[in-house]
């Protein structure tokens, strides 16, 4: 009997109040989410989905309860700009690229102060800008792109320091449909062939359909969580099925 | 791209902004190197007199307000003379008057006789006779400004002067200037009896400035100056250019740094997102902090660079007007420059900290968040 692998993210009992307590946006969240998953989270807005991303990509501390993302319990380290830089990689409904900065040049500032040189930073960006195929528009700047070619160089950069995990927020919010398919074509390639864990917040229902498990949240509580595919992973983690 | 590369991108993103306040800043910069480089100059000049003919000090009025209102009574010559070190004096008495169109020509009374022992060397012509009144020895810059040569007449305060040499003097003062026989320019000036300072030599082998504190010991009522610096003991108008210089540099600090608080404050605001964005990928508070910081460095520095080639041109304008070009000569001290990178880096630090502590103080969602 294979042993399954321990989560790479986990939650118990998470809560995230605003407004004074009045708004519990996370109302005791237990997730578990296994490497190499594809996970899509759902729900109408103000379910808590985007509140559960940013936990979970430290963004934002918890009132309550445990989040331990890659191994790092996140309630308890103060530091966690390291982790950010390293373990996950961010993808915003708005690209959040910079204005001012070259494509190749945003996909190179996650990995300042990783340790990288000026070539060896230039070649990675090169590298993720063709692996994303956009390599041809490494010297534009990002309002001279179309909204999928900024979605998929905010990819790139979600990738720059090789993250174990990718999160997104609305990826395909403001993108047509085929623009949206070769978005998510290239985050069902990063979990196939990097075996990159995948765990997208979306309203989009063409989203949910790629994903491996689909989680459905309402008043910042999980109310549904269903696998659409068993993974080799998922297998390994429950062989009994 | 570098980390300054970076930088800069963000600075030339908003270039009216940053221009303005660069043009700012290097104004303040500007005064700055234009004042040092001038009041240097005019130490330096001040400094060369000190030591005219040799001398290896000068004495004048304890307390005297300018340099040229000391007065010390020719009888006081002997005693500085006969103070132990010393192996020469030789008075010499301040008139500045308008000559042609310098406002601020030096007339200098010196007995005839000391000119012979320590005169400025001659171009042209001779020194003052013992017994003529009306004779004059120019400096070779106030021959030329005035067109004249030996044996042309001069009128300085209504009275004729015959030309009777040309000197070449290493002292701009003189060099721009006139000797004339001290009993002449103590009639004009009406300060009969008494000089406005005394060039002292002392013996081989002495150490000057123990010489120059036993004069102040031994006789009442006079100072040494044997540097340039010690010339603000006797000149307010000195100590006047050193605090100007001080209040300039300050308020340039100030203003400079309220300006590029402004700018940075401004340029912080307008990208807290990119900033939240930063800090979303990985960047850790001291990386935003450093990127700030620099910015504002950048700046000023740049603002430092522009300032200081002004300020140069600015001299070099102000050395235009003949009454400046005869009164100093502008020196280029390291330490000016020095300041006014200094002050550059002053205004950079003050103008950056605040906007850069608020930017790290914003956790990644608070900046995500901003509108």
């Amino acid at each position: 009997m294979s042993s399954a692998p321990p989560p790479i993210v986990h939650t118990r009992r998470l809560v995230k109040a605003f407004e004074g307590g009045r708004l519990r946006a996370l109302d005791g969240v237990d997730l578990d989410v296994l490497p190499g998953e594809f996970v899509a989270i759902m729900g109408p807005s103000g379910c808590g989905k985007s509140t559960l991303l940013n936990m979970i990509a430290a963004l934002d501390r918890p009132d309550e309860g445990d989040v331990v993302v890659a191994g790092h319990d996140l309630r308890r380290r103060r530091q966690l700009d390291h982790f950010r830089a390293r373990d996950i990689g961010l993808v915003f409904q708005l690209d959040n690229l910079l204005p001012g900065l070259t494509v190749r040049e945003n996909v190179e500032v996650p990995m300042y102060g990783q340790g990288r040189s000026g070539r060896e930073r230039r070649s990675r960006a090169m590298e993720l800008l063709a692996f994303v195929g956009i390599e041809g528009r490494a010297a534009s700047r990002p309002p001279q792109l179309s909204g999928g070619e900024r979605q998929r160089v905010a990819i790139a950069r979600a990738l720059a320091n090789g993250p174990g995990i990718v999160l997104a927020d609305e990826p395909t919010g403001r993108l047509d449909s085929a623009t949206s398919a070769r978005v998510l074509d290239l985050l069902e390639s990063l979990r196939r062939e990097q075996g990159v864990t995948v765990i997208v917040v979306t309203h989009d229902p063409a989203v949910a359909s790629r994903a491996d498990r689909v989680i459905r949240m309402l008043d910042g509580r999980i109310v549904e969580d269903a696998s659409r595919v068993v993974t080799p992973l998922a297998v390994a983690a429950d062989p009994a099925g | 791209m570098g980390f300054a590369h970076l930088v800069l991108r963000n600075l030339l993103r908003a270039r009216v902004r940053s221009g303005l306040t660069l043009i700012g800043i290097s104004l303040g910069i500007t005064t700055i190197v234009a004042l040092g480089v001038i009041t240097a100059g005019f130490k330096s000049t001040a400094g060369a007199f000190v030591r005219s003919g040799g001398a290896d000090f000068m004495v004048a009025q304890e307390g005297a307000a300018d340099m040229s209102f000391s007065t010390i009574p020719e009888a006081a010559i002997p005693q500085i003379e006969a103070v132990a070190g010393v192996e020469s004096v030789r008075g010499g008495l301040f008139h500045f008057t308008r000559v042609g169109s310098n406002p601020f020509f030096l007339v200098l009374g010196v007995l005839p006789g000391d000119l012979f022992e320590a005169g400025p060397p001659l171009v042209e012509g001779r020194y003052l006779a013992s017994d003529s009144p009306a004779e004059i020895v120019l400096g070779a810059q106030a021959a030329a400004a005035l067109g004249v040569t030996v044996g042309d007449e001069v009128v300085i305060d209504e009275r004729a002067f015959e030309v009777v040499g040309i000197v070449d003097s290493e002292v701009l003062w003189e060099q721009s200037g006139a000797l004339a026989p001290l009993a002449t320019v103590q009639d004009i000036t009406n300060r009969r009896e008494a000089v406005s300072v005394v060039h002292v030599s002392v013996v081989a082998g002495a150490d000057p400035e123990a010489v120059a504190r036993r004069i102040e010991d031994q006789v009442a009522g006079v100072v040494s100056i044997v540097t340039a610096d010690d010339i603000g003991k006797v000149d307010s108008g000195f100590q006047i250019l050193d605090a100007a210089n001080a209040a300039i540099s300050g308020l340039a600090i100030v203003i400079g740094g309220i300006g590029v608080m402004n700018t940075m404050v401004m340029s912080i605001f307008e990208r807290t997102r990119e900033i939240g964005v930063l800090r979303a990928v990985g960047w850790s508070g001291g990386r935003v902090l450093r990127m700030i910081l620099i910015e504002a460095l950048m700046l000023c520095l740049a603002a430092a660079a522009v300032g200081s080639v002004v300020g140069l041109l600015a001299v070099q304008a102000v050395m235009r007007v003949p009454a400046v070009r005869g009164l100093l000569e502008p020196s280029y001290e390291s330490g000016v420059f020095v300041q006014a990178f200094l002050v550059a880096i002053g205004v950079a630090l003050i103008g950056a900290v605040y906007p850069a502590i608020r930017a790290t103080r914003l956790t990644p969602m608070e900046a995500l968040r901003y509108e």
